[in-house]
This record gives structure tokens, sequence and C-alpha cells, in this order.
């Protein structure tokens, strides 16, 4: 009953998004969306390390811009498109191995100030190099994406472009989740010696998820420097890199689709004009003018008063109207997306 | 390079170092009560300066009552803080609070852009006059407020540490949390304290550079980064360790200047990562077996 | 020639010898118990045995081959498992993939094939979530199977953990103090298990203090005090031995 009941919602939500852009054919809105897929595919990747392997990680912009910076270096130095996403999500990952080698040992605080200062010197990398990337400028006139003759230049065209590559991660992170590899993931966040304890070689898999969510990362960065067709550094700030966790947190650890659903409400929460045509002009300007004290308050309330999450929350909601699970406790939560 | 220049290096390094040590201190009390790395730390500073300009422009009140008034002010969110939102997931896993204090952050840097506005905000000198002279090299005024800010602050502490209940009851949960708990001491009110103390110690540190440098809303980040790195430099085992570092930390930054003072900013991040990945205990502490 | 050889394991921390020059062989087919009082060096030397520690001197040799200061999933992978004290259990999964999770070393599936459901996945999945719920029902837990392991009382934890244990199809179990906080009933049903283990070929180690338990199910007896072995032998002779009645009676004195 509940595998067919996430599948219809799948299904919908698959139709709403791919007859979106001919019933809302504004440009705004279809930006906005557009935005909202991008950072899905960064969630996804910090979902798997933060979410689901209790990794913290403070400084996924860091693999944002590599990917951005490296295709749009690329792309502009007449590499085919392909060849250069190719470029930017490897530039990423090796970041991610970079990173993550020295910061195996380190475990809570330590890994998170280690990922923050690694952020922070990417920052500084990225604006300095002036000759790489333009510096304080930004790299500019990044052609559209491409593949062979087939060229993403409109913006009904970016979306798609955009959202296939969603709808194909989050399905490889779904199959992830649900197997052995997602289970070693979550063991290692349970318990790092009891996942040692069953032949889990927690220092390969730390690896392994570090440098996938350094990837997705990169793929988002890519797919955003041909989607704006210019990169500053001003975009590979650490307060990205907070807004990311607190997507990731608002949903809830160890769920995919709580970090789907605090994305998406998130990523709109300063646009809800967009979204909601009739609000009042003071709503919209006082929800915007909050965004980021909104943020904050997320963190923190969630933390304090909804630990699980919005998947916790939803979990919560089925059992109490479902009834199946009798032995007092949480049905069956986390494994799947 | 002329001893004057290289005094002038030193000086900026020891002003810039006084700052990080107080901050450093602010990291490590938290960090000894509670286990926590309180990222909010760099909005305590940030809101140190930003009340003092408040008082000193809003209500005219002379510096002399504006100063520890913010301090005392900041030091009241310090511990209204700790008490909303960090007892009552004191026992959850790390990994909450590390989140709670990193919101934290977050709300004090939107709300002080709400209440105070987006522009760089100055306070003038705490006492005016022209720079003293030292073997050629210029020590301004606020600088010898600084230092003498530090070496009071480290007294007082020194004297709370060793002389007073309080200090030594701070000091047993330092030690052994559990173990203070089951002797009578109340943890609770300890670690309370702890909060405040070190935010009071980082508003101190915020009023006192604000009139040489200004401030802003989001100044918190940056500067809770390098009183991070200087805590972590020392070790985040005592206050002698943490003021070493702080101090260590401001040398270090001003000796990149003649080869290239864009360098200067990532200093502190590279000395972060240093210590992080290769001797993550810090210069004076014992490698310990426990978690990092 | 024995199943797993511990020879003149030394191990200090600061000043104390935790574990000093102990050896004894286990043969496989036995239960053994490690018997000793509090802070005998019993633990130490389980984690030791089972890679989460390097002894300072001395060596560990399961089959022949020497395991001292291998990465404990590798040793885990060669077939020796161990339980914890503090069970070490994945508190917000289901008691099915605590047990999953288990397997994880008899099974292959990593990130891409995962990701690309490539051929084969479906199947292992579906083998592994049979083989998880027929060692359930071995240990009398599959009716809870969906139930978080949170949220399980404290004797069906030390259970799960057991069964996690045997999922990863060791050849030796390693437990430590598989009894503690058990009532009687509880530990009469654990010493029926460790003979059902037992019976199917695994070869049990037990670091216990429950003597009642200790003296019913093992085969074979090491005592360690203060970090020295002071005897070894089959129950019956251990409950004689003047010196393990000496080190439990210096004990209970020094308790009184």
């Amino acid at each position: 009953m509940r595998y067919s009941i996430r599948a219809a919602v799948i299904l919908a939500l698959t139709f709403g998004v791919a007859i979106t852009p001919f019933v809302m054919t504004d440009r705004y809105i279809l930006r906005i969306l557009t935005f909202v897929g991008i950072n899905l595919i960064m969630v996804a990747g910090l979902s798997l390390l933060f979410g689901y392997a209790g990794q913290i990680s403070l400084g996924q912009a860091a693999f944002y811009g590599l990917g951005a910076y490296t295709s749009g270096y690329l792309a502009k130095a007449g590499v085919p498109w392909l060849l250069a996403l190719v470029g930017g999500v490897a530039v990423a990952a090796i970041g991610g191995l970079l990173i993550a080698l020295p910061s195996l040992r380190l475990k809570g605080h330590y890994l998170a100030m280690a990922t923050l200062g690694f952020g922070e010197i990417m920052l500084f990398f990225f604006t300095e190099t002036e000759s790489v990337t333009g510096g304080s400028n930004g790299l500019r006139g990044i052609p559209a994406a491409s593949i062979g003759p087939l060229e993403f230049a409109t913006p009904v065209a970016k979306y798609f472009l955009v959202w296939s590559v969603v709808g194909i991660v989050l399905v490889l992170a779904a199959n992830i989740v649900r197997r052995r590899p997602g289970r070693a993931l979550r063991a290692i966040h349970g318990s790092e010696t009891g996942a040692q304890a069953c032949g889990i070689d927690t220092v390969k898999v730390k690896i392994q998820v570090f440098v996938l969510s350094a990837g997705l990362g990169g793929l988002a960065g890519v797919l955003y420097a041909h989607y704006v067709g210019f990169v500053s550094p001003s975009t590979f700030t650490l307060h990205y890199s907070l807004i990311l966790v607190t997507m990731v947190a608002l949903g809830g650890m160890g769920s995919l689709g709580g970090a789907v659903a605090g994305t998406v409400l998130l990523t709109l929460l300063p646009y809800v004009d967009a979204i909601i045509p009739g609000l009042p002009r003071s709503t919209v300007e006082l929800i915007q003018d909050w965004t980021n004290d909104i943020y904050g308050m997320v963190l923190i309330l969630v933390m304090l008063f909804m630990p699980r999450g919005l998947a916790g929350w939803a979990t919560s909601l089925v059992a109490r109207f479902g009834g199946r699970d009798r032995a007092g406790g949480s049905v069956h939560q986390g494994g799947g997306a | 390079m002329e001893t004057s220049e290289l005094l002038q290096l030193a000086i900026a390094g020891l002003k810039n170092g006084s700052i990080y040590a107080l901050l450093a201190l602010g990291f490590t009390i938290v960090y000894a009560a509670t286990n926590v790395i309180n990222f909010a730390q760099g909005e305590f500073y940030m809101l140190g300066g930003m009340f003092a300009v408040y008082a000193f422009t809003q209500f005219e009140l002379p510096l002399l009552v504006s100063v520890p008034l913010a301090v005392l002010a900041v030091a009241g969110i310090g511990m209204l803080f700790e008490t909303l939102a960090i007892r009552p997931r004191k026992d959850a896993e790390p990994m909450a609070l590390i989140i709670i204090t990193v919101g934290g952050s977050l709300v004090f840097a939107s709300l002080a852009r709400h209440a105070f506005g987006s522009d760089a905000l100055p306070l003038p000198e705490f006492t005016a006059g022209p720079s003293f002279l030292f073997a050629g090299a210029a020590i301004e005024r606020q600088t010898v407020w600084i230092w003498g800010i530090v070496l009071v602050t480290v007294a007082g502490l020194t004297f709370l540490y060793s002389k007073t209940r309080l200090g030594r009851a701070m000091r047993a949960c330092m030690q052994n949390r559990e173990a203070a708990r089951l002797m009578g001491i109340d943890t609770a009110r300890v670690v309370m304290i702890s909060f405040g103390l070190a935010a009071a110690l980082g508003a101190l540190a915020g009023v006192a550079v604000t009139p040489l440098t200004s401030t802003r809303f989001d100044i918190g980040a940056g500067i809770a980064v390098k009183g991070f790195a200087a805590a972590i430099l020392g070790g985040l085992g005592s206050p002698l360790a943490a003021v070493a570092g702080g101090l260590l930390l401001g040398l270090v930054e001003q000796a990149v200047i003649p080869f290239s003072s864009a360098l200067k900013d990532v200093v502190a991040l590279g000395v972060l990562l240093a210590v992080l990945f290769l001797r993550p205990q810090g210069l004076f502490r014992r490698a310990r077996r426990e978690k990092m | 020639m024995s199943m797993l050889s511990v020879k003149g394991i030394t191990k200090r921390f600061g000043g104390v010898t935790a574990v000093d020059d102990v050896s004894f062989e286990v043969f496989e087919g036995t239960i053994h118990a490690v018997i000793g009082p509090n802070g005998a060096g019993k633990s130490t030397a389980f984690n030791v045995m089972t890679g989460f520690d390097r002894p300072d001197e001395g060596s560990v040799v399961f089959e022949g081959a020497t395991i001292t200061g291998m990465r404990p999933h590798r040793i885990v992978r060669l077939g020796v498992v161990r339980t914890f004290q503090n069970t070490m259990l994945f508190d917000e999964m289901t008691a099915l993939e605590n047990v999953l999770v288990g397997m994880h070393a008899r099974t292959r599936v990593g990130f891409l094939g995962a990701a690309l459901s490539l051929p084969g996945v479906h199947a292992e999945e579906r083998f592994a979530r049979e083989q998880a719920h027929r060692i359930l029902r071995l240990v009398d837990m599959d009716d809870v199977h969906a139930v978080s392991a949170g949220d399980l009382p404290h004797g069906q934890r030390r259970l799960l953990e057991i069964a996690r244990a045997l999922a990863t199809e060791p050849r030796i179990m390693l437990l430590d103090e598989p009894a503690a906080g058990l009532n009687n009933v509880e530990t009469a049903q654990l010493g029926e298990t460790l003979r059902r283990i037992r019976g199917t070929g695994v070869t049990v180690v037990i670091v216990e203090h429950d003597m009642g338990l200790v003296m019913e199910v093992s085969d074979e007896i090491v005592v360690l005090n203060e970090g020295r072995k002071i005897a070894e032998g089959p129950p019956l002779l251990i409950q004689k031995d003047p010196a393990v009645i000496e080190a439990y009676l210096g004990e209970e004195a020094s308790d009184a």
C-alpha cells in the first residue's frame, strides 16, 4: 500500500515538473524552478554525505565552484560541452578526495571546521586567481550547454536539461540509499565502531561518499555555469554551504525524500510571490527581508523540536493514522527515498 | 628589512593576535564546559561592537558607559542562547549542537542586519590622541587599549579560576563534568556562565577593535574562523594556550606580508587546516586518545 | 592446531599494564570463556584479538594467519566477529536492517552497482533479506524486524547484536559480556542460544561475569587477574582452583 502511494506521488511530481514550462511561461518562474533543480543536485550529494553518513560538511560550495569554473573555462576554450562537464565533475571529485583524505580521522566539530576552512580557501582561490577564474569579476561569456548540434539556449531547454539531470541523480541516489551502500552509510552514522565490526571498511566508504558528494556538487556547478552564462565568486560562499546544510536538516537526516522537500521549500522561500500570486506586497517583502533569519531559525528549531525533520514528522503522521506498527517504534523510516 | 619595519609588523601582529586571543579564549571556555564548538562566537564579537555603537550614537552615552554596557548585553545574550537553544538538547549527539550554533550564528547576523542596518558603523577611539613612538615604530593608542584589555582579562580569568568558588567549579567541570556533578556542582549553571563569559570576551574583542575597523553585521564568520584557528593552534586545553595561539597566529599573519599582502587573509585558514590535519591537539596539548 | 591462538599479548596504557603476557588457545567447536575480576584486562584482550587495538607485544593468530594489527573490517572478513559490552547497534535502523548490515562482508553491491541497478543487484538484495529474516527467526526476533533497534528492550538489543554478528558468517564469535543486564530467564535463553551457535559449527569465546552462565555453557575457561592469566581449564577444575578463588575473594574483600 505504502509503495503505491509513493509511486503515485513520484509519478505526479514528475508529470508536474514536465508540464510546468508549458503551463507557466513566465521566465521568472522558470528561472526559479531551474535553480530549485540545481540545488536538488547539490543537496542529493550532501544528503548522502551528511544526511546518511553523518559526515558534516560546511564547504559544499567549494565543489559547486570547482565544477562551475572548470567547465566554464573549458567551454570558453572551445572544449565540447560534454567533455567540459566531465572535466568539471572530475575536478570537483578530485577536490573531494583531497579534502577527504586528511579529514578521515576528524569527527564532529573538527570535521565541520576542516570543511569550512577548505570552502573558504577555495573561495579565496576563486577570487584571487584572476588569470584562470577572472578574479572577483568572474568568468563571463560561458556558452550554453550543447550536445552535438543540439543547443540548450532557451529557458525551456535549460529547464529540461537541468531537471533531466535531477531526475537521473535522484533515481541513482535512491538506488544507493535503499541498498547495501546506503545501509553502510547509515551504519557509519549510527556507530562507526559497530560498522567496522560488521566488516565495513569505514575509511574507504567515507572517502567514496565524500568524492561522490563532491562530484555531484561539481555537476550542479557545471549546470549552473552554462545556465547563467557567467560565474563569479560571490556565489560560492560559506552562507550557501550553510543553507544547503539547513535544507538537509529540515528534510531530516537519513531521508532523501525529506532532503528534496527541504530543498524545494527553502529555495522557494524568498520567491513566495512567484508561487502564491495573490500574496500582498508587504508580506512578500517581509519574507524576503527575513529569509536569512528564517534559515537560521529553521536550523535551531528543527534540531530542538523536530530532530527527525520533515521526514520524521511525515513518518509519525503515517504511523498515527496507519497504525500498523504495534511494537512501539518508527516504522521503517529512512531506508528509502 | 629595517628593525623599525619589523617592529611595526610585530606590533600589528600582537594587536591582531590579542583580538584572536580573546576569541580563542571564548572558544576554549565554551568547549571546556560543553565539548561544543560555538560557531556563533564571531557573532558575539560583532554584537559587542554593534551595541557599543548603538549606545554611543543613539543614546549618546559616553564610551565609558557604552562599552561595558555592550559587553554585559552580549554576555546576557550568550546566556540566553545557551538556556534556550543549547541546554534543551545538551545530551544530543554533537551534530545537533553544532547545527544549533551554526543556526545561531545565522540568526544573530541577520537580526543584527535588521536592527543596525547593513552599513559599516564606526566608533571613536577610547582615548583620542597621537600614536606613541617606540624605536621607530608607531603604536596607536587603541592598540594599547587592546593590549591592556587582554592583560586585564587574562589576569581576571586567572584570579577567577584559582581564587573563586565559581572558577574552581568551572575547572572541575573542565576536568570531568560527571564527577563534578556528582560532587554537587551545579553544572548547568557553570555551562550557562561559561557561555556568558565567552560571549563577553568576544564582545570585548569586538568593541576594542571597532574604533580601528568599524563593525558590520556580517563580520562574524570571518573573525570566528580566525579565532578558532588560534584556539586549536594553542590546543583547546587551557586559557593560556588560547592566548598563546592567538598571539602566535597574529604574528604569523604579519610574517607573510613582505611576500604577498593578499596571502594574509588566508594564513589563518592555512593554519586551521594544517593543525587539524597534522596535529589536531594543537601545540600545547599532549595527544589524547579521544575522539577528535 | 588451535583455531585462535593468543600469544604473549601485552598492552599498556600510560603507566598501567592492562594485559600482561597473556597466552591461550581456543579450539574449534568449543565455547571458551574469559573471566576475571573487574579490571582484569578482559575487554582489552578482546580489543586486541579483534583488531580494535594493537598490542605492545605479542600476536594473535587465527587459523594460521597472523591478525594482530589488522584493521577490524578485514578480521571480520576472515571470520572473526565480536560484539560489544555497550551494544554498538544502529539505533535508527530497524532490526532487519541491522542484520542486513551484518551481511556487508558477504555481499558485494557497491555504489556503482546499486546506483545503476546492474545485473545481480536485485537478486543479491532479495537473497540478503531472506537470509536476514532467517537469522532473526533463529533468535526469535523476526516479529520485530521492522522495529528500530533503539526502541527494542535491552534483552532483545543484545540478541540483535548477536544476530548481526551471525550474519557475518563467522567461524568464531567473541561476545563481550553478552549476559550483562539480562534477567535469569533471558540468561538461560542466552545459554541455549550459545549452545545452538556452537552446534552450527561456530566457535564461541565469551567474556562474562555471570558465573552461573559461564560454568553452565563453557568447555574451557581462562581466568585473568590484573592483566595476567592465572588459571585455565574446564569449569570443574576452575571452580576449585585456589588462585581463582583468591582473586575473586580478594575482590569481594576489597568491596566490603
